[in-house]
């Protein structure tokens, strides 16, 4: 690591003036979780740091408004969201996406909108957050822009982010009648990237595939909704058979790629199991609740 | 665990916690990691971007240029200073930094100091190196016969006479061949009523030591200080004064507690180049590995083993061939006695009259390979098991039923020809089908839930002949202190040798201070590898408790004090010297008996002081729609004779196994163009907590080693034997898929079960 500049705004404004829209050396800091990977691997080298430290205290909070939004701050670490009762109470799926989210040391560091802004298909939030119907309030030089979670990324760690914009809040909307679940597959250690994470909200009415939002990453460039396998099942009666059917489609939607945790051809398989599977256990879910 | 009494003073046998336990926990245990010296430079290297090649030039200007820098120096540099810059236990074949040519990608090539880590960091990142590129061979088999050759001339360091044959050979990359014969193999398949033949493989994988490796080497008035995270102090003072030309006694090697070795951190490492530093700079050098350059530094041999059996009729093997191809990388390390001293026990414990077995050390471009955890063994176990379970399901038998028809059972002659003694293999194996319930019925799951179950037996002998010597220093007021090289790298021997002096000495183990390597003080062991120091140094320690206990005996006596008199030891003390004054000072010393193999039949009736023996069964799940494998029940067993201390025993047998396990299931160096392509914890990765089966036992079976001390013998490696067979045989009875290759990964068992179903995955 070569010296740099750490710079510690003490609001948001001044975070954001600090960064620079045109040098990708600039950039913002909230756990380091994942830039000090790329710092000491010599794959980023930067000119200059924005902790994001001493803005914290009026973006990590967690609260519940009137219309039962849940509303996370960007800042937030990824343990208080994983203790957080209003995170259980409202998408209880979170929680337990964050039980076998890496491990207890890098949950406690690592923050929210660090786990979004970073771009890494491999990460656990986004599929999660986006098939809940997720957005990302974000902040900027000439004001707040809102972006769907699955409209986030842009390519193979790639966001529609400014350089000099921040996320300052997630937004997840009221789950009322919804079902959700995210498997996460990992093909080496446990404690692993997922080699292919499956997202999947969804609302039975009468027996039926009321809606559904079908994520996946991981195995893909980036995160993508499954919109092709979504039409499959809206309106359809649940059934092993149409969830077989939808695997299928899945299978040939996904565009999965070839990475040290698998083939691709292998990949697509678990992409038709993780399907089903996931749809199997939301609708289970749907139908209980 | 199985209860072995304690020993009449009540200190071998206790399960005491580790004396450094409560240091540890509260950071206060010294590494070499902490240490500071005042003036010290930070060494960093700039490594090779090419797996062959001869050096055209190397461009140190921008370097040299980076504000901070205080030196950048090349191999030529140091021949300036070491005329022979070549180190190495088995060959004199690695150049402190690389002279000529580079043989593996990550070599280093030049290496650039600074008083602060982070400008040598980036000066190391401004060395440009042009390169002529060679051909380069990184498969072991291609190696036995490839244009590519990686050294010009081998180099032997002449410490072993069985490689003294390859001095001066050129065109070769065989750096051993060990080859041995006994009986009449030819006839035995010629006359069998079944012959089975398999090939197996295992990949590349590192030690992953969590304190990386790390030295440091200070001037001094007399000459050198190194401090360093070493498993072979002993070793690195001769082999530094070797390559100065100095006497040992101007070598100074200190080691305090180690992060971890596994066998990483052996012979020699980062000690010439930070030594040869200190005496160009005058100034003393630290050098630290990130955890990325271990893996261009040391690793586990990836291997190739071909396995033929003849069998009769009645499921007896009569006769087995084997070759077995080591990669043993760009640097032979310790690779040639791995190849030997495994190669020896390549068709497994069991009792074959007519063996043929052919090991090859190989030189490849591909960083060095050496001793892990097991030193070859579990390469080998690896395969002859799941050999021993193809044909037990070819035949029709119960997998442990023909074991028990076949294995090798006390006195019996092992493929050396020496006889099997202290060796309860038999036992072992009946320990594992006892847990594992064998004989009874076995749910085999349901849907898409396959079970099954496995089993893996492995033995293993000693380096030999191998020497260790202690000091048990008793000072006037009655405490005592032990002087000894064996390094404590977290396998506790600190506590286990203590025990041995408090046994011996009568007093209590936390009351027997444990002195660390420091060969100005401490005396001479070979090393702490292959499970040998409880053996080799705890016999040394032993003795030299004796040695003390018999010295303080004789002083009573010159001062009248009669026998069986209850009289505390400063008494003594000061009855002979009139004060608190004087030292009784024990010496022991250690070297077991060994007959080297026959040059040319491999044959001795006196291979090893002692075998280790271990063991595993498992039950698992397979997930036949996804391949994925849940172990459901890990049980480990070996005999290491009498324990020492059982809680330290019990913690090293589940470590080994779960070590074995990350190798067995996904741990694997990946490569391009001899690029290592996953040098990190983010893509290499170790066993987690949610790895470890819910259902573990560890289990030792009663057992004494005849001359061990108080019949205690080594137990560091032994449970990394069986894990790898047992879960692939595990994986065979659940869903009928046979994996040859390691790691076992959830994508190859897929494979596997949807060619078997006609249906298989495309590319
Ligand atoms: C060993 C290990 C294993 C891991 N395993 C997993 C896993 O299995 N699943 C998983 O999901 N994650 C995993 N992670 C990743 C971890 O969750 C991420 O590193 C983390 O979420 C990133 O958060 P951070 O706060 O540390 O980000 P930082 O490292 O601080 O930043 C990451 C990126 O986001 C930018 N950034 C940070 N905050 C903001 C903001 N508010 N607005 C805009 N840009 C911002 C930074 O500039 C940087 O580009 C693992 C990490 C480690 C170290």
């Amino acid at each position: 690591m070569t010296p740099f500049e750490l710079a510690e705004p003490k609001t948001l404004n001044e975070a954001i003036a600090l960064l620079d829209a045109e040098d990708p050396d600039v950039r913002p800091i909230s756990g380091g979780t994942a830039l000090m990977l790329m710092m000491k691997s010599g794959v980023f080298r930067p000119n200059r740091l924005v902790s994001l430290q001493r803005v914290e205290a009026d973006y990590s909070r967690i609260q519940r408004g009137g219309d039962g939004t849940l509303r996370i701050g960007a800042l937030a670490s990824l343990s208080q969201i994983e203790h957080s009762g209003e995170v259980r109470q409202v998408a209880p799926v979170i929680e337990k996406t964050m039980r076998h989210l890496s491990n207890v040391r890098v949950r406690n560091v690592a923050r929210l909108g660090g786990n979004l802004a970073h771009g890494d298909p491999h990460m656990d939030l986004p599929p999660v957050l986006s098939s809940l119907g997720a957005k990302a309030i974000v902040a900027g030089p000439s004001g707040q822009r809102e972006i769907m979670i699955e409209e986030l990324f842009s390519g193979y760690y790639e966001t529609v982010l400014d350089r000099n914009e921040l996320i300052t809040f997630v937004d997840v909307p009221s789950q009322a009648g919804w079902s959700s679940v995210y498997f996460k597959c990992t093909t080496r250690s446990a404690d692993d990237w997922p080699a292919l994470g499956i997202a999947c909200s969804l609302r039975v009415e009468n027996g039926s595939i009321g809606d559904v939002r079908l994520m996946i990453s991981a195995a893909t460039e980036k995160l993508t909704r499954l919109v092709a396998t979504e039409k499959v099942l809206r309106g359809q009666q649940a059934s092993e058979a149409l969830f077989e059917r939808a695997g299928e489609s899945a299978m040939a939607e996904a565009e999965v790629i070839d990475d040290s945790r698998g083939s691709a051809s292998y990949k697509s398989e678990l992409v038709r199991v993780y399907v089903k599977r996931a749809l199997r256990q939301a609708s289970v879910g749907a139908t209980q609740s | 665990m199985t209860i072995h009494s304690l020993m009449p003073a009540g200190q071998v046998g206790r399960s005491l916690p580790r004396l450094e336990a409560r240091a540890k926990v509260t950071g206060r245990a010294d590494y070499v990691h902490n240490l500071r010296l005042p003036g010290m430079l930070i060494a960093k290297v700039a490594r090779a971007t090419v797996a062959h090649g001869r050096i055209v030039s190397i461009d140190t200007s921008a370097a040299r240029a980076l504000k901070g820098v205080f030196a950048v120096y090349t191999g030529e540099d140091i021949r300036k200073h070491i005329p022979q810059p070549y180190y190495g236990p088995a060959f004199h074949d690695q150049p402190i930094l690389a002279l000529d040519k580079v043989r593996h990608v990550g070599e280093p090539v030049a290496v650039c100091l600074a008083e602060d880590a982070h400008i040598a960091e980036r000066a190391a990142q401004l060395i440009e190196v042009e390169y002529e590129e060679m051909p380069a061979v990184f498969d072991e088999v291609e190696a036995m016969d490839s244009k590519a050759v990686v050294h010009d001339v081998l180099k032997p360091a002449g410490t072993f006479p069985d490689l003294k044959h390859l001095h001066g050979k050129k065109d070769t990359n065989i750096a051993l061949d060990f080859h041995l014969k006994r009986g009449d193999v030819e006839g035995a398949f010629a006359s069998a009523a079944h012959v089975f033949e398999h090939e197996f493989h295992t990949q590349q994988v590192m030690h992953t030591p969590l304190e990386p490796m790390v030295s440091a080497a200070e001037p001094t008035r007399e000459g050198l200080t190194i401090h360093t995270a070493s498993q072979s102090p002993s070793f690195v003072r001769i082999e530094i004064s070797r390559l100065l030309g100095w006497p040992e006694n101007k070598v100074q090697v200190k080691v305090p507690h180690l992060g971890g070795g596994f066998g990483a951190k052996l012979y020699i490492k980062l000690e010439a180049l930070v030594a040869a530093l200190a005496l160009m700079t005058k100034r003393p050098v630290k050098w630290s590995l990130t955890m990325e350059e271990q893996f261009y530094t040391i690793s586990k041999h990836a291997t190739t083993f071909r396995i033929k059996s003849a069998v009769d009729a009645d499921g007896k093997v009569t006769g087995r061939s084997c070759a077995v191809y080591w990669n043993g990388g760009a640097y032979a390390d310790i690779g040639p006695r791995v190849t030997q001293k495994s190669g020896f026990t390549a068709p497994g414990p069991y009792d074959i009259d007519n063996v043929a077995i052919e090991s090859y050390a190989l030189y490849t471009n591909r960083p060095p390979a050496g001793a892990l955890r097991g030193f070859g063994i579990p390469q080998l176990v690896w395969a002859y098991e799941s050999h021993t379970d193809l044909i037990a399901r070819g035949l029709n038998i119960d997998p442990v039923e023909f074991r028990r028809k076949n294995i090798l059972r006390e006195g019996r002659p092992q493929a050396t020809g020496t006889a099997m003694k202290d060796a309860a293999i038999d036992l072992v194996l009946e320990k594992i089908a006892e847990r594992m319930n064998w004989s009874a019925p076995f749910d085999r799951g349901t849907g898409t839930v396959l079970r099954g179950r496995g089993v893996g037996v492995g033995f293993k002998a000693s380096i030999s002949p191998t020497t260790s010597v202690a000091f048990v220093n008793i000072y006037a007021d009655g405490s005592c202190a032990l002087y000894m090289s064996t390094v404590d790298m977290g396998q506790g021997s600190d506590t286990a040798m203590a025990q041995i002096v408090a046994e011996v000495l009568n007093v209590q183990t936390e009351n027997v201070r444990v002195i660390h390597p420091d060969t100005d003080v401490t005396p001479y062991d070979m090393a702490t590898l292959g499970s040998r120091s409880t053996f080799h140094m705890g016999n040394a320690v032993k003795l030299a408790a004796e040695d003390a206990k018999q010295k303080l005996e004789a002083m009573a006596r010159s001062v009248g004090v009669p026998e069986n008199a209850n009289i505390e030891t400063r008494e003594i003390f000061k009855k002979k010297y009139g004060m608190q004054a004087g030292n009784v000072m024990g010496v022991g010393s250690f070297i077991p008996t060994y007959k080297s193999p026959d040059s040319v039949t491999g044959m001795s009736d006196n291979i090893t002081p002692f075998w280790m023996v271990g063991g595993t069964g498992v039950e698992i799940e397979v997930d036949t729609e996804t391949g994925h494998v849940k172990l459901t029940k890990l049980i480990n067993v070996a005999d290491m004779g009498r324990p020492l201390n059982p809680n330290i025993v019990e913690t090293q047998l589940s470590g080994a196994a779960i070590m074995q396990l990350g190798f067995t299931m996904f741990e694997n160096m990946e490569y391009d163009a001899g690029q290592v392509t996953n040098a990190s914890f983010a893509d290499y990765k170790i066993p987690g907590i949610h790895d470890i089966p819910p259902d573990i036992e560890n289990h030792i079976v009663l057992a004494e080693q005849g001359g061990g001390p108080f019949g205690a013998k080594g137990v560091g490696e032994s449970a990394t034997f069986g894990v790898s067979p047992a879960i692939a045989n595990a994986i065979h009875d659940a869903v009928g898929v046979r994996l040859t290759d390691l790691p076992l990964t959830a994508e190859s068992v897929l494979r596997g079960i949807r060619l078997k179903a006609g249906n298989p995955i495309g590319e």
